[in-house]
């Protein structure tokens, strides 16, 4: 039975680095950046769902459906805001600078709002456990795997149903031959931005009720979500998910049979026997990044 | 005379400090096939590109049936009815051959007429509609180039703007293609074509335009330049040319 709890327990942690992984997946499709900055906006909507929380006692599942339409607007701001120009040029490097330094605008940002000490949030149903056949399960966790599953499947929805849907696709592939088609690309740019960024508002809400953090937990959960990413394979938001999956399952096997202060190096061994034996993921299509 | 489709007055355009083409001026008259060649590097291609909206001019004006769209969007030249089939197709690989059509009728106005559309397209290009499933990645090379013409026409445009179709094609392939565009062109569309393969271009294009090192050298019917001297020895291989 531990070994089933251990693998559950790491697909249900390892949700967390799938929202993620999916977000970085959809960003790098359109802009060709591993957009680094991605962990700590993540981090700052678990601040801002620890508000809601403490402030105004909103039930943190509830914040989903103010966090993450808020978090697709700020993705757009901040595409057009930083982003706009910097994604049309054929160097991708400002873009990623860019990224960096807002990465750092948002830490200490977060350093000056909300100090540097963890913070976490205590809510009445949070130590809730379904147990049965042996095994107990955190319903929060459990929550976490839910909140994965739908936003993936909202997010390839969006992306194999709807028309923009498919310009986001036309876009990940060929920029200019998107452009010609009378596609307003910096539009379609700015929607996949705020789309991952929309995925860091659901990852946000997630890690509050999950974990506790503070301002510099978002960039080495930055690095876990690239970890996940390069398992799963980029171009994929399914690919992205499973990957994360993976990820949890490695964290908590090694956690177990290991110990917590190997895991780090279990994590990016992984990463580095990935990327030189499956540069493409497990589950990437060969290709897919191809040179616009 | 048919309308003035497509007016460029002194066009010229620089890759920074490399001038790529100076003081162009050209007319593609409504219901024509004009043939823009001449060899590589001569500029045809900036022509085209700055034409469809992607490079900014340093001087010069382009117009579109009666508007200036020199400083348009490439949406907003679109929406008005000069589309651009890139060199290379460049087609949406990983997409189905339905999803690159439908793309191509992206703009409102393009997508009211999309069933029609769809049905010219099918109609131009059968075998499209038998693999309008599959992914564009998996057609031949001709099927290809079919698949990148029927998505500008799907965006309803006056003006297909094609840039070398016959690229990386048999010439028995670039044959067909080009009945392809005589037959899009008798439906009454407008077509503006670069072409390497000269002898071919000039046999099916009612007038063309010489280019050589940004400059346009010489112009006439495609019949004129076929007899050309210099033509012929410059591009259709004979020797001692002046261009």
């Amino acid at each position: 039975m531990t070994l089933i709890q251990i693998l559950i327990n790491g697909i249900l942690l390892g949700s967390m680095y799938g929202i993620a992984a999916a977000g970085l997946s959809l960003i790098f499709g359109t802009m060709r950046i591993i957009f680094i900055a991605q962990g700590t906006v993540i981090v700052f909507f678990a601040f801002l769902v620890y508000w809601l929380f403490v402030k105004a006692h909103i039930d943190p599942y509830l914040c989903l459906l103010i966090i993450v339409p808020f978090a697709f607007l700020v993705g757009l701001g901040l595409f057009y805001a930083l982003f706009l120009r910097a994604a049309a040029l054929e160097d991708k490097n400002v873009s990623l600078l860019i990224a960096v330094g807002l990465m750092y605008l948002i830490e200490n940002a977060i350093l000056k709002v909300w100090s540097a000490s963890p913070r976490g949030i205590n809510f009445s149903y949070q130590g809730a456990v379904l147990a049965g056949w042996g095994l107990r399960l955190s319903w929060v966790r459990i929550g976490l795997f839910a909140l994965a599953m739908v936003s993936g499947l909202v997010v390839y929805l969006f992306l194999q149903k709807t028309r923009l849907g498919m310009a986001v696709r036309a876009a990940a592939e060929d920029m200019e031959a998107t452009t010609l088609q009378g596609i307003n690309s910096g539009w379609v740019c700015a929607v996949s931005f705020a789309v991952g960024i929309g995925l860091a508002g659901v990852a946000g809400v997630g890690m509050a009720t999950v974990y506790s953090f503070d301002y510099q937990y978002g960039f080495t959960f930055a690095l876990k979500a690239l970890v996940a990413l390069s398992l799963g394979g980029i171009g994929n938001v399914f690919g992205a998910l499973a990957g994360g999956l993976l990820l949890g399952i490695i964290e908590n096997l090694s956690d177990f049979y290991l110990s917590i202060g190997w895991t780090p190096a279990v994590t990016y061994g992984v990463f580095i026997l990935v990327l030189i034996f499956l540069p493409h993921g497990l589950f990437g299509k060969r290709g897919v990044v191809k040179k616009a | 005379m048919a309308n003035l489709l497509l007016e460029i007055n002194n066009l010229s355009v620089a890759y920074g400090d490399i001038r790529a083409l100076m003081d162009v001026s050209m007319e593609v008259y409504e219901g024509e096939i004009v043939a823009l060649v001449g060899s590589n590097g001569a500029g045809k291609s900036t022509l085209l590109k700055t034409a469809a909206g992607l490079l900014r001019p340093q001087a010069g004006q382009i117009w579109f049936d009666g508007h200036d769209i020199s400083h348009m969007s490439t949406k907003h030249r679109v929406d008005r009815g000069i589309v651009l089939v890139p060199e290379g197709r460049r087609l949406f690989q990983t997409l189905t051959v339905l999803e690159n059509l439908k793309l191509g009728a992206y703009l409102p106005r393009a997508r009211a007429n999309y069933a029609e559309s769809l049905e010219r397209v099918f109609d131009l290009f059968p075998v499209l509609k038998e693999r309008a499933n599959g992914k564009a990645g998996l057609l031949s090379g001709g099927e290809q180039q079919m698949l990148a013409i029927g998505r500008a026409v799907m965006a309803h445009p006056k003006l297909v703007m094609i840039d070398e179709a016959s690229l990386g094609l048999s010439p028995i392939l670039t044959r067909r293609i080009f009945d392809l565009i005589v037959a899009l062109n008798q439906q009454g569309t407008t077509v503006l074509m670069v072409e390497q393969n000269i002898h071919m271009a000039l046999n099916v294009c009612h007038r063309a335009y010489v280019m050589k090192t940004g400059h346009i050298v010489l112009s006439g019917t495609g019949e004129e330049l076929l007899a050309n001297v210099d033509v012929r020895k410059a591009y259709v291989g004979e020797r001692g040319s002046k261009l």
